[in-house]
């Protein structure tokens, strides 16, 4: 469904990601795996071209000059040059990290905002649709969302991604900031919202304890490059995945 | 005598919160720049002007193609300056100030300074309320106003473009990443608002002549509203709209029309001291409350 290959990302000199390839079958939940500035971010604004639109911000103020090599590929199209709204158009879309919401418009508005795209029907439906996986939100509906706490941002914004009736669901770093409990929450909606739509997931996290039992196929990445792949199990049993992330 | 300052003093507000409102909706709402308003109210008087007295046309098809050509010159302004500044406020500030500049002194160097420019009346004749005289035309602009004001609140809060516009405003990337291509948003934008601020000079301008000079003093009075009700709150512009209002109406009651003009700029100036986000202002409520 979704082919990434030989992609790299300059910041001026700095290499945020240095010849990463990885593929995506439909239906699958894949995680990549790395510490901080490892190019998780790079990688998710990359794939949902978010970073086109910033490299052009960056060139009108004579900021960072941001260059891309390699291909994405999306349903077998190449969608390396796609801006990021028609990216969206086309079934793929991005929660970013620290989850960024509409902080003065209220909970509701939020979810119709994101059902930009859709069909007033459809937004009503998809709404109780966000409800129905978040029970939590239904009292929070008329509250600004700049208000909710971490937890409640982080399930807004994964209900605003579902607005959007994607085929597929990027996650970037979903459970940063959240307490274990609010992780575990978070955890099993994925869970759910994959075992009821068939939603293909990509996931970038730094928590891996959480993370690994539930995907199909995994990657570890380290200052951009790929050290690692395999299923969620082999990278479990793996001792150096132990030994960086489980602290075992 | 304060029967009267009291009812023009409430035409007064209305006429604010109309030259606010399309102001409010590009820079406030939707948070582009647009400082060419000032320059595309002037510019739609004139060419109604143009359209009547030169073309000849009938008055209604010559308000509704100059406020379709100033939405369109809003367009215009935003693909070919404004597109390549956008993100860098104090540059789309600059860039649209001077465009505006440009416009009202090009009028003042062709030589529209004369008395023979003004505006014909929607319908003639007046009302009496008490012992007050009320032409028609400030009757017009109340109704539209009030109007325009409700329609702009409805506009913003539940339709999907008028959301859009508050998305972009708000966060733009998030915008992006939900499918919402802003920069197209924010082109529609500043055409609303420029065809807004259209509509307020058909309808204010009949009152006097149309001069150069008052497009600056719409700038101010829109920047005023917009910055004492609060960026983004069209419940702020009415209320701000009336508290200016009066004021000068208040001011000129009591002290001569002369202070007038300067009740606009002390409000702004009081307000950015002791609440800078402005009456009903959202855009910094939250983190000021934290």
């Amino acid at each position: 469904m979704l082919e990434v290959s030989n992609l790299m990302v300059f910041y001026e000199n700095a290499l945020a990601l240095n010849d990463f390839s990885m593929k995506v079958e439909q239906g699958n939940i894949i995680a990549i795996i790395g510490s901080n500035s490892a190019g998780k971010t790079t990688l998710m604004n990359t794939l949902s071209g978010l970073i086109l639109d910033t490299k052009i911000k960056e060139q009108r103020k004579g900021g960072e000059r941001i260059t891309l090599y390699g291909t994405i590929r999306f349903e077998s199209e190449d969608i390396t040059n796609v801006q990021p709204y028609d990216r969206v158009k086309r079934g793929m879309v991005l929660c970013r990290e620290r989850h960024p919401i509409f902080p003065e418009s209220d909970l509701v508005e939020n979810l119709k905002i994101a059902g930009y795209l859709q069909k007033s029907s459809e937004v009503s439906a998809g709404v109780d649709y966000v409800f129905r996986l978040f029970p939590t939100l239904v009292r929070l509906k008329s509250r600004k969302a700049g208000f909710l706490s971490g937890g409640e941002q982080q399930m807004l914004t994964i209900g605003m991604a579902l607005m959007v009736k994607p085929k597929m669901l990027l996650l970037d770093e979903p459970l940063l900031g959240l307490s274990p409990l609010m992780q575990n929450t978070l955890v099993d909606a994925i869970k759910k919202i994959r075992a009821e739509t068939g939603l293909t997931i990509v996931i970038t996290e730094q928590f891996a304890r959480p993370i690994l039992p539930m995907i199909d196929h995994g990657y570890i990445i380290e200052n951009g490059m790929l050290t690692m792949e395999g299923s969620g199990i082999e990278l479990m049993d793996n001792p150096e995945v132990k030994a960086a992330y489980f602290g075992v | 005598m304060l029967e009267v300052t009291l009812i023009y003093g409430f035409i007064n507000s209305i006429i604010l919160s109309l030259v606010a409102l399309g102001f409010s909706l590009t820079f406030g709402i939707s948070g582009v720049s647009n400082f060419a308003y000032g320059a595309m109210y002037i510019l739609a008087g004139y060419a109604v002007w143009i359209f009547i007295n030169k073309l000849s046309m009938p008055f209604f098809l010559a308000v509704i193609l100059a406020v379709v050509l100033t939405a369109g010159l809003g367009l215009a302004l935003y693909r070919f300056v404004l597109l390549r500044v956008r993100g860098l406020v104090i540059s789309e500030v600059i860039a649209t100030f001077g465009v505006g500049l440009a416009i009202l002194e090009l009028f003042r160097y062709l030589g529209f300074t004369t008395f023979e420019y003004t505006l014909p009346v929607f319908t003639d004749g007046s009302i009496e309320i008490g012992n007050t005289y009320i032409d028609h035309q400030r009757l017009w602009i109340v109704g539209v106003g009030i109007a325009l004001a409700v329609g702009l609140y409805l506009f913003t809060h539940h339709t999907k473009l008028g959301l859009a516009f508050r998305a972009i405003a708000q966060d733009e990337k998030t915008a992006l990443s939900l499918g919402i291509n802003s920069d197209r948003i924010a082109g529609i934008s500043v055409a609303f608002g420029s065809g807004l601020a259209a509509v307020a000079a058909v309808l204010i301008l009949p009152r006097g002549t149309i001069s150069v000079n008052e497009g600056y003093d719409v700038l101010i009075n829109a920047m005023a509203v917009c910055i004492i009700g609060g960026l983004g709150s069209t419940v702020g512009v009415v209320v701000a709209s009336f508290l200016i209002g009066y004021a000068q109406m208040l001011t000129d009651a009591f002290s001569g029309p002369h202070w007038k003009m300067i009740v606009s700029l002390v409000a702004i100036l009081i307000i950015l001291v002791v609440k800078p986000s402005g009456l009903f202002g959202k855009q910094k409520e939250l983190e000021e409350r934290i």
